[in-house]
């Protein structure tokens, strides 16, 4: 059943009387009608009369002309398409009789541009029953905002990529068909699958959605950069206290007194403290990170938060460290333009910066700094990334394609496609033997420090990441946080405080109007 | 049909005199006139008006759904966390930043592009051109000025020896970043209305004033001023309701940081409902939102006006 | 010193007065023109380059494949048609009633209609972006366009306009045997075409240059206007400032054009309410 909207009715019923008002002109009788009696009466009539006779025309007309069709794809709301208009990727038409479903998706730059469309064709042209379409939908943020939206209005796609952080949010609405039911039903053998990966989209015993994309933050440094300040390039530093002091020495004036190059830039990201605080073996939220049990509220304000902001302010206040805000592209700028000789940013743009600081220095990479050596035994960076979630809400037939297409992503020769054209990690071992992939990291041993990473990484309640269903929240609570600190606003422990006092508020509103008890 | 007859006899029917028939007819033709205007209004200005408070006195879940009827906990919520509070704050900062700097620049150009000289004209649209500079366009220009790498309002600093200014990246400078946008787009439409305020003043003034030995600066102060003060009257409140909407800036640049020091009301209203979900809440903002315009409004109309000069 | 020396040499410091503040005001538009035509190179380094050397115009054409723009450009500029023509019309039979009719509760309406401006949109965004998603018109061009099809302040402006006409023409013809509704658009129409003239040019820039409910209901790649699309140019992986610039200009384009065109329409339509008011 179809809604109509009542107000384009009454502006049908409004025009029709106006163009009805206008007809006496045509009849030349203004000056008989006082002999009528029952004239004055028709007056509310008439206001009444076109409405009951037209009522039923009125409301099929805005219908039939304007009101999108519900049950299409969202693509096909598009009805008045200007033949120049040409998406961003070309994607080859759907063979006659395929299902066509589509694929929201947050990868920008050449991933998305190139890499994502390579993979739908290869899809595409691998089978006849299935057609993807991939839409690019802005940051995973937008892009979770608009499936919520699209919600009830049932524009959503047969596939979704999400990042890590919106996992319990996508449990508890209720939207998803866990692909561990495909996994069973087929009985699909996922035992090559990274286990750390595996572990952190596995809730409640199952696995709810297919991961795609695995990255985590590592340290980059600037080789030359530590030669000249008489730094083993060889030797970069591994504890907080060892990073300190190399910021300090990379660190360059000119005759003024002016920062000519910073020690190092940290973008205000609040990826990057949920990661500081996982090599530090803290928790983000009680019931050991949510996994346990679901979370009630928000522990990250212990000594070991408190000591990662402490030791960032300290670098900013030594002048030392570079402060560019939130956005991790001025960070990366930074470094690429050598005003800046470490920064920490994700494995994903390896293969970016190794581009950009080609012919201009040699680019080095280390494990992400820890508090103390003690640390890397104890815990380490969380797998997390995003994955492939299956929308329920679309049709039996899109959902087996959405899963044949997750399969098809899943394959070694694809993740290893995926893992040259980004720097994430394969989700499958398998992957590290397909002759692409060791091509590449032959070419690039940097990698290798990123594998490493992930496999020193040991699979626990700390590694496995919290899981709260107000992530988003969080994390941009935690990154207002990081700028009160930095901007002197406030002591680390004050800053982490109060954002854990707003990030338990919110828990505590996310479990009682999702009926968690 | 009734609606086009041009008059009737004053006969009584149905107990009503003609007059009252008139009335009648003359109020359901304007009815009809003003229906679909009304019927717009109704479904995109009032009823959502009043849901909004509806939907104010709900918790609702993450897309929306009302989960329980709390009355006016959101409200107190607003009054007791420092997020609202801040962001009103911020707002009240905001409008002060951009509505005297704006009216005063405009000023500025206004007098200029006022001045009786071949192709002024040219000037007067070089003047006004941001009326047709969207938000959007102007905050992505502004974010490569203020870039703090490679910004090149940072460069001029430098050049005149000043230090370099983290515009966007500090919560002390940011708001005051974004509100040079806001001074920037407004300025032209802001400028236009002074202009044409000032082209407006009967030339016969000036020559008797000129006659008396008034100077440039008197005929400004005695003339011109209080000429335009009811068009800085309508300026004042024209800028003060944009500057308290302003979102566009927010979202592009800053997305209300750093430490929540861009967090202006709109957006937050935005971030509250799209973003963190909080529908209730949002919605509870935006009442307070709506309850503060409008005393505005009244405040500058019973207060200020009363003091303005009028023709 | 002559009388005529003197003016001249006062007309050449007005000059470069005037030309000083006009460069400066329009300096972020010449910015973004001056940006969008550097490499890549040229633009991550510092000092900023202020004047283009290499005139490279391989941004446009990366900002036109980065970004479906020419569908999103269409999709404003039908938005903006729909939303303006809406606008005349129901301001237009709206202002009629307010300038030519005589009926009890004139001026309360009158204010309702005032009223609308009063109420800021934001207070109303929730709901109305609630009942879009339930009427399932997300993603298209009734969603975009319909919300904003009345104006409080276009039927202000045009039944400022109205009257001006003469009262006794409307009488004389209603006497003729002229419906109003003929009336309005055989006479009244013609004559306030200034002031339609404003309305559209104003309407039409506002909807244009919308950003928060384009934003919320459009999901759909295909169906983002163009002030929302250009983010897709501004992306995380890698900004290159030139690409966001070019999109930018290209943007900018259509309305500054329209501005220059009008402008004279424009201001004497919009200073006319606005002065008196």
């Amino acid at each position: 059943m179809k809604k109509v909207p009542y107000f384009l009715f009454v502006l049908v019923v409004v025009f029709s009387m106006l163009v009805t008002a206008c007809g006496p002109t045509a009849t030349p009788t203004p000056k008989a009608e006082p002999t009528k009696a029952q004239e004055p009466t028709k007056a509310p009539v008439a206001t009444k009369a076109p409405e009951a006779t037209k009522a039923p025309e009125a409301t099929k007309a805005p219908e039939a002309t304007k009101a999108p069709e519900p049950t299409k794809p969202p693509a096909a709301t598009a009805t008045a398409v200007p033949p120049t208009a040409v998406p961003t990727a070309t994607i080859a038409p759907a063979k006659a009789g395929a299902t066509k479903i589509a694929f929201w998706h947050s990868m920008g730059g050449d991933i998305g541009g190139k890499a994502i469309p390579q993979m739908a064709n290869e899809f595409n042209a691998s089978q006849d029953k299935c057609h993807v379409n991939p839409i690019y939908q802005g940051s995973y943020d937008d892009s979770l905002n608009k499936l919520k939206a699209g919600l009830q209005s049932k524009d959503t796609p047969a596939v979704v990529q999400l990042f890590d952080i919106g996992t319990r949010q996508m449990i508890d609405l209720k939207v998803i068909t866990p692909v561990q039911n495909y996994i069973d039903k087929e009985k699909y053998d996922i035992s090559d699958l990274e286990q750390n990966v595996l572990a952190y989209y596995t809730v409640d015993g199952k696995l709810n959605s297919m991961p795609f994309n695995t990255s985590n933050p590592m340290l980059y440094y600037n080789k030359d950069m530590f030669k000249a300040a008489g730094l083993d390039p060889a030797k970069p530093p591994r504890t907080f206290d060892e990073f300190k002091a190399a910021a300090a020495k990379l660190t360059k004036k000119d005759a003024s007194g002016k920062v000519t190059v910073y020690g190092a830039n940290f973008a205000i990201y609040g990826w990057f403290f949920e990661q500081f605080l996982a090599v530090s073996g803290a928790y983000y939220v009680d019931n050991a990170n949510g996994r346990d049990k679901f979370a009630t509220k928000a522990v990250f304000n212990g000594p070991e938060g408190v000591k990662i902001l402490t030791w960032w302010k300290e670098m900013l206040d030594a002048g030392t460290m570079m402060n560019t805000g939130r956005q991790t592209v001025n960070m990366r700028n930074a470094f690429l333009a050598q005003q800046t000789a470490m920064i920490i940013e994700s494995t994903a743009t390896l293969r970016g910066l190794l581009d950009g600081s080609a012919g201009k220095f040699e680019l080095g990479t280390a494990f992400l700094p820890r508090p103390d050596e003690a640390a890397f035994t104890k815990s380490g960076t969380i797998i997390g990334g995003a994955s492939l979630w299956i929308i329920n809400n679309r049709p039996q037939a899109e959902q087996d394609c959405a899963w044949e297409f997750i399969k098809f992503q899943a394959s070694p020769k694809q993740q290893a496609y995926w893992h040259t054209m980004s720097g994430y990690y394969p989700i499958r071992k398998a992957a590290y033997n397909e002759p692409l992939d060791k091509e590449w990291t032959a070419k690039y041993p940097q990698f290798q420090t990123a594998i490493d990473q992930l496999h020193a990484a040991p699979n626990n309640r700390y590694t496995q990441g919290g899981l709260i269903g107000v992530f988003p929240t969080a994390r941009q609570t935690i990154e207002t946080a990081i700028e009160e600190v930095l901007g002197g606003k406030s002591t680390p422990q004050q800053a982490l405080d109060k954002a854990a006092k707003s990030v338990t508020d919110a828990i505590v509103e996310y479990n009682l109007t999702m009926g968690l008890k | 049909m009734a609606s086009s007859v041009p008059s009737l006899p004053a006969t009584k029917r149905f107990g009503l005199t003609s007059v009252q028939q008139r009335e009648a007819r003359n109020f359901l033709s304007a009815l009809l006139y003003m229906a679909p205007s009304l019927a717009l209004f109704i479904t995109f200005v009032f009823i959502p008006l009043v849901r909004s408070f509806v939907l104010s006195t709900y918790l609702t879940d993450p897309i929306g759904r009302p989960a329980a009827f709390v009355w006016f906990l959101q409200y107190q919520r607003l009054f007791n966390t420092d997020v609202f509070l801040n962001s009103l704050l911020r707002s009240t900062q905001f409008v002060l930043y951009t509505v005297p700097i704006t009216i005063l620049l405009s000023l500025g150009l206004a007098l200029l592009g006022n001045l009786r000289l071949p192709r002024i004209a040219i000037y007067r649209i070089m003047f006004s051109v941001t009326i047709a500079v969207s938000g959007a366009t102007a905050s992505l220009m502004f974010m490569y000025l203020y870039h703090p790498t490679v910004g090149s309002l940072n460069y001029f600093l430098e050049l005149l020896k000043l230090p370099a200014v983290p515009w966007l990246v500090s919560d002390k400078t940011a708001l005051f970043s974004v509100a040079m946008v806001s001074v920037w787009l407004q300025m032209g439409l802001n400028t236009v209305i002074l202009l044409a305020a000032m082209q407006g003043i009967p030339e016969e003034i000036y020559e008797s004033a000129m006659i008396d030995g008034a100077n440039s600066w008197q005929k400004f102060w005695n003339i011109t001023l209080p000429f335009l003060s009811s068009t800085f009257f309508f300026l004042l409140v024209v800028d003060m309701l944009a500057s308290f909407q302003t979102f566009t800036p927010i979202h592009v640049m800053t997305s209300g940081g750093p430490a929540d020091s861009t967090n202006l009301l709109v957006f937050s209203i935005y971030r509250e409902f799209y973003f963190n979900g909080k529908y209730g809440y949002a919605a509870a903002q935006s009442i307070m939102l709506f309850l503060i315009m409008l005393i505005l409004t009244i405040f500058q109309f019973v207060f200020v006006e009363r003091k303005v000069y009028y023709e | 010193m002559s009388r005529k020396t003197r003016r001249i040499l006062t007309n050449i410091f007005l000059y470069i007065v005037l030309t000083i503040a006009g460069l400066i005001v329009i300096f972020p538009i010449y910015y973004a023109i001056d940006v969008s035509l550097l490499t890549d190179t040229e633009v991550a380094t510092y000092p900023p380059k202020l004047i283009p050397t290499s005139f490279n115009i391989e941004s446009y054409a990366l900002a036109l494949q980065q970004a479906p723009l020419a569908r999103y450009l269409f999709n404003s500029v039908f938005q903006s048609l729909l939303v303006m023509m809406g606008q005349l019309i129901t301001a237009g039979l709206a202002a009629y009633a307010f300038a030519f009719i005589e009926f009890r509760g004139r001026n309360v309406f009158f204010l309702v209609f005032l009223a609308t401006m009063m109420i800021p949109w934001e207070a109303t965004i929730i709901p109305n972006y609630l009942f879009i998603k339930q009427l399932e018109w997300t993603d298209t061009f009734q969603g975009l366009a319909v919300p904003f099809m009345a104006t409080g302040f276009g039927t202000f402006l045009l039944r400022q306009f109205y009257l001006k006409i003469p009262k006794d023409l409307h009488d004389a013809a209603v006497i003729d045997g002229c419906s109003s509704f003929r009336f309005l658009t055989t006479i009244v129409v013609p004559l306030a075409r200034p002031a339609f003239g404003t309305l559209a040019v104003y309407s039409f820039l506002q909807t244009y240059n919308q950003y928060l409910w384009p934003l919320l209901i459009t999901n759909d790649e295909m169906m983002r206007t163009v002030q929302i699309g250009l983010s897709l140019l501004q992306d995380e992986e890698r900004m290159k400032f030139n690409i966001v610039m070019a999109g930018v200009v290209l943007v900018l384009l259509p309305t500054i054009v329209l501005f220059i065109f009008s402008n004279r329409q424009l201001i004497r339509g919009l200073t006319a309410g606005a002065v008196k008011g």
